[in-house]
């Protein structure tokens, strides 16, 4: 097969090795921010962040590759919570590893469930069939009180461990988070790189040229979404271990939006822009939430971030599906490109002038 | 060479083909015309297995081939260029290149060379612009990196859905003397045409489509001097 050694491969690689390098020696310098108004804990906030990176990276291939969207990925994400919740507290012998395994592997069925049906339709079913779950799942989660622990949730979720190795605080916890994370971005660049990524390319670019060429296009959007569904129950379950206490309230469709709008400010179809997304909706609460205590007489509803999450998520979504498109992380490249030029441009006049 | 015996297509409970019968012979370029909504490109959707059909048999080689999977029918020896290009406009022309030979997954990098050099040679514009992304082609680079795109994967018949569409008359002149280069070379064509004149003039045989069903066939000669082709066709 004639594999291309070009720029994408190479540029990947680099670009993974600066991010592993960079993760590496964040908490080493990232000490908690002190002081009344912006008190952030990095290293935390950077764990819910590698967590919710699993669910925001298997997304981002469907919504950029595949060109199907999803708005019941909270549905995944809570599948995979509750799975090894339940497990592990109902049977306090059970590994906590196999939990999570089993919490991505049921998300995983799951998607195919309603997948498989949907996919093979042409246009967006999957986004009513998707938001329908989404829907459906928060109802069970708050209703099954005997399973779940209804809205009250789930308690005394023991910490994670892995072969004796327990990660119970967040430092360890980040460790393990972002080395998944790393793993699942080298096999997604790996995937994006192979045949099956050509073909996805392809199918983005013209789907009728495609099936053409022989790519089997239902077949690779069903497979993609699978896969989106693992990676999403696989941040859920991580999620239960971390915060060790769960309730329906977690997995609402503001989280199912909360992932897309990731996505669509990263840049849809762009692994780093991916990141670069999580990373940047993680914070912003925690950024924005300080300006409101230092506006006098602003009302009691808008000092918390829940009440106007969805509306904010929505607007960013318009703005960017409106004048950034392909995302942050493009945008970004571009504005550093124009200021080069501009810089360059400033110096030659200074130069003219002398 | 391919064989449609009373094909039927539906789109749901919309019939798009009624017993359409047609032959290619091998080494052959056999055109069907028609207006627009005749059924044309249902046709060669059918064939390649983009579409199902409902009633009726393809038959490709002594082989039947009704709905057949289309990545199979490719490895077969059919291929297929779609209305309208569609070429996959963010890759480079050569990506696209490599995608037309997608179903052959076990293709080693000297085939490879070897079909791209083929493509090159008979379409030397696509090699000055190979490293160009596809969207950013003319029209007409467009249609020749379409039709190039479809050679890859060493078809023994090709499909190709109107490639005059929207093109100067120069420039389709000129795509259809490749065609006409690629048939002496012993491919065999079946061509979806639109511009009836210059596709009976290049043809060996045709069929006129009409509502879904064949309304004529014969020699591309003979219906070129049709009353009826003439008056509604070549107006
Ligand atoms: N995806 C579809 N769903 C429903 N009906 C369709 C679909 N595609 C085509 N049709 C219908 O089937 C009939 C045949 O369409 P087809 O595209 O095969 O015609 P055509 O001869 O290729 O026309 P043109 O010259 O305009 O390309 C038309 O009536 C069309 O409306
Ligand atoms: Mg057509």
């Amino acid at each position: 097969m004639a594999r291309r050694k070009g720029i994408v491969e190479t540029h990947s690689y680099r670009t993974f090795l600066i991010v592993a390098a960079f993760i590496f020696i964040l908490p080493i310098w990232a000490r908690p921010i002190p002081g009344e108004a912006l008190h952030m804990d990095i290293v935390n906030l950077m764990v819910l962040t590698g967590i919710y990176a699993c669910a925001v990276l298997g997304l981002n291939l469907l919504l950029g590759y595949a060109g199907q969207i999803s708005l019941g990925h909270a549905a995944f994400f809570g599948i995979g919570a509750y799975t090894t919740a339940i497990l592990c507290t109902r049977f306090t012998w059970f590994p906590t590893w196999l939990g999570v395994i089993l919490g991505a592997s049921l998300a995983g069925a799951i998607g195919w469930l309603v997948g498989k049906p949907v996919l093979r339709l042409k246009g967006n079913y999957l986004a009513m069939a998707t938001l329908g779950l989404g829907e459906i799942a928060f109802i069970l989660f708050s209703q099954l009180k005997g399973l779940t622990g209804g809205t009250v949730g789930m308690l005394n979720i023991p910490p994670l461990s892995i072969f004796g190795l327990k990660f119970d605080t967040d430092i360890k916890f980040y460790y393990l988070v972002w080395a998944i994370v790393l793993v699942i971005m080298l096999l997604t660049i790996n995937l994006v790189l192979s045949r099956v990524g050509r073909g996805l390319r392809a199918l983005h670019s013209s789907e009728v040229a495609a099936d053409a060429m022989g790519v089997n296009t239902g077949s690779y959007r069903v497979k993609v979404f699978v896969w989106s569904a693992v990676l999403a129950g696989l941040g859920g379950a991580l999620f239960a271990h971390f915060q060790l206490y769960i309730n329906p309230e977690s997995f609402t469709f503001a989280l199912s939006i909360l992932f897309v709008t990731m996505v669509v400010v990263g840049g849809m179809g762009d692994i780093w822009g991916g990141l670069v997304g999580v990373v940047a909706l993680t914070f912003l609460p925690s950024i924005i939430q300080v300006f409101p205590e230092w506006i006098p007489g602003i009302p009691e509803s808008l000092t918390n971030f829940s009440n106007y999450a969805l509306v904010l998520y929505g607007l960013l979504l318009i703005i960017f599906m409106i004048f950034l498109p392909k995302g942050l992380s493009y945008g970004m490249e571009r504005g550093v490109a124009a200021g080069r030029r501009s810089a360059k441009l400033l110096l030659d006049r200074i130069r003219a002038h002398d | 060479m391919l064989r449609v015996e009373k094909l039927s297509t539906f789109y749901g409970n919309i019939q798009a083909l009624r017993d359409v019968t047609i032959r290619v012979r091998r080494g052959s370029i056999t055109t069907i015309i028609g207006a627009n909504g005749a059924g044309k490109t249902t046709l060669l959707r059918t064939i390649s297995g983009l579409n199902k059909a409902r009633h009726g048999l393809i038959i490709f080689e002594d082989q039947d081939i009704t709905n057949t999977p289309p990545n199979k029918i490719v490895k077969m020896g059919i291929s297929h260029a779609p209305q309208g290009r569609q070429v996959f406009g963010d890759m480079t022309v050569a990506e696209n290149l490599e995608l037309g030979r997608y179903s052959r997954r076990f293709a080693n990098r000297a085939e490879y060379k070897q079909d791209i050099e083929m493509v090159y040679e008979v379409f030397p514009i696509l090699a000055e612009r190979s490293g160009q992304l596809a969207g950013t082609l003319s029209g007409g680079e467009q249609q020749m990196l379409a039709v190039g795109r479809a050679l890859m994967s060493r078809p023994k018949l090709l499909l190709l859905d109107e490639p005059s569409m929207g093109l100067a008359p120069k420039v389709i002149q000129s795509i259809f003397k490749t065609l006409f280069r690629l048939h002496e070379q012993g491919l065999s064509i079946l061509l979806v045409e639109q511009d009836a004149k210059i596709a009976l003039e290049t043809a060996d045989y045709g069929y006129v489509m009409r509502t879904g069903k064949v309304a004529l066939g014969g020699d591309a000669g003979e219906l070129l001097e049709n009353e009826e082709v003439k008056k509604i066709y070549l107006g």
